[in-house]
């Protein structure tokens, strides 16, 4: 875990720092978007195989899925609302930035 | 972007299913590495690129760990309760919602306990990830960005971030990575602490 996590903090501050300093190319730039989607739709491809190639992940699925359902969908909702409540009362001066919308 | 990811998910699962030979498994895990630095060097870039990201979380200083600590108090609390609804012992749906949707670890701490437990916590974590990724762009358009940070867990640090980043603004990113590092830590510790209660 240690490794993976300076691993991926030094990936993220290596493409800040291209970012920051403006030593991406425009073309790249500009396709940044569409590069994101495709790798990351790529990236849920394979987690599904990873999922499915699995029998015993499958099986064990049709046997409890309910319950992880349930155990899932609580813990998320939860969650969520212990941070809108949380950020109502400690973020109130954050200003809430625009969102880049879906594409 | 949601019905995009089901999509990708749910024809993975049935190319995994019906196609693929379980010997894949071991190719997977290194196209998933690679994929995801790819994914997060994009991320770093955009990051990287508003200039004005620092300033806001230097700004928000310490207060940030509230996040993290607000999505694990409700994590607990979500799971119990339904663990209460189910008829499991809280201390074993507490272990079950203390992995945060990383699964393989908090399926991997439990599995000495009880194959059974193991098990289920590996299927609750895997479902909580899928239901992640499929809720942060709606939760993130109608509830808020910081908020869309609440599902992903521990995963807000890998897994989800890209989706986290695409479905918001670099500051998010930035709490996000925060947040997944401050939960990714807090599992082995919290795992182990309830199923010993």
């Amino acid at each position: 875990m240690n490794l993976r996590l300076i691993l991926y903090l030094s990936i993220l501050l290596l493409g800040a720092i291209l970012g920051y300093k403006d030593l991406i190319s425009k073309k790249i730039l500009s396709r940044l978007n569409t590069l994101q989607s495709i790798s990351l739709l790529f990236l849920l491809f394979i987690m599904g195989i990873r999922i499915g190639v699995d029998e015993k992940v499958i099986n064990s699925f049709l046997k409890l899925g309910f319950q992880a359902i349930i155990i899932s969908v609580f813990s998320i909702f939860f969650s969520v609302l212990f941070v809108k409540l949380v950020r109502m009362v400690a973020f109130k001066e954050t200003d809430k930035v625009g969102y880049k919308g879906e594409s | 972007m949601s019905l995009k990811i089901i999509l990708a998910v749910v024809i993975g699962i049935f190319t995994g299913y019906f196609l693929l030979p379980e010997s894949i498994l071991t190719s997977t895990g290194l196209i998933i590495d690679i994929g995801l630095c790819l994914l997060l060097f994009f991320v770093g870039i955009e990051i990287g690129k508003n200039k004005e990201v620092i300033t806001k979380i230097k700004k928000m200083g310490l207060k940030i760990l509230l996040i993290p600590i607000m999505i694990i108090i409700g994590s607990l609390f979500g799971s119990i309760i339904a663990g209460f609804i189910l008829g499991i012992p809280f201390n074993e749906s507490g272990a079950i919602g203390a992995g945060f949707g990383w699964y393989t670890l908090s399926a991997m701490i439990l599995a000495d306990y009880s194959s059974e437990l193991s098990a289920l916590a590996f299927i609750s974590n895997v479902v909580r990830e899928i239901i992640a990724l499929i809720s942060i762009p709606l939760i993130a358009k109608y509830i808020g960005d910081i908020e869309s940070i609440a599902p992903a867990g521990a995963t807000a640090m890998d897994t989800s971030l890209p989706v986290i980043s695409k479905s918001t603004n670099p500051k998010t990113a930035i709490v996000s990575f925060i947040t997944g590092v401050v939960l990714s830590t807090a599992v082995p510790i919290l795992v182990p602490i309830f199923i010993n209660i």
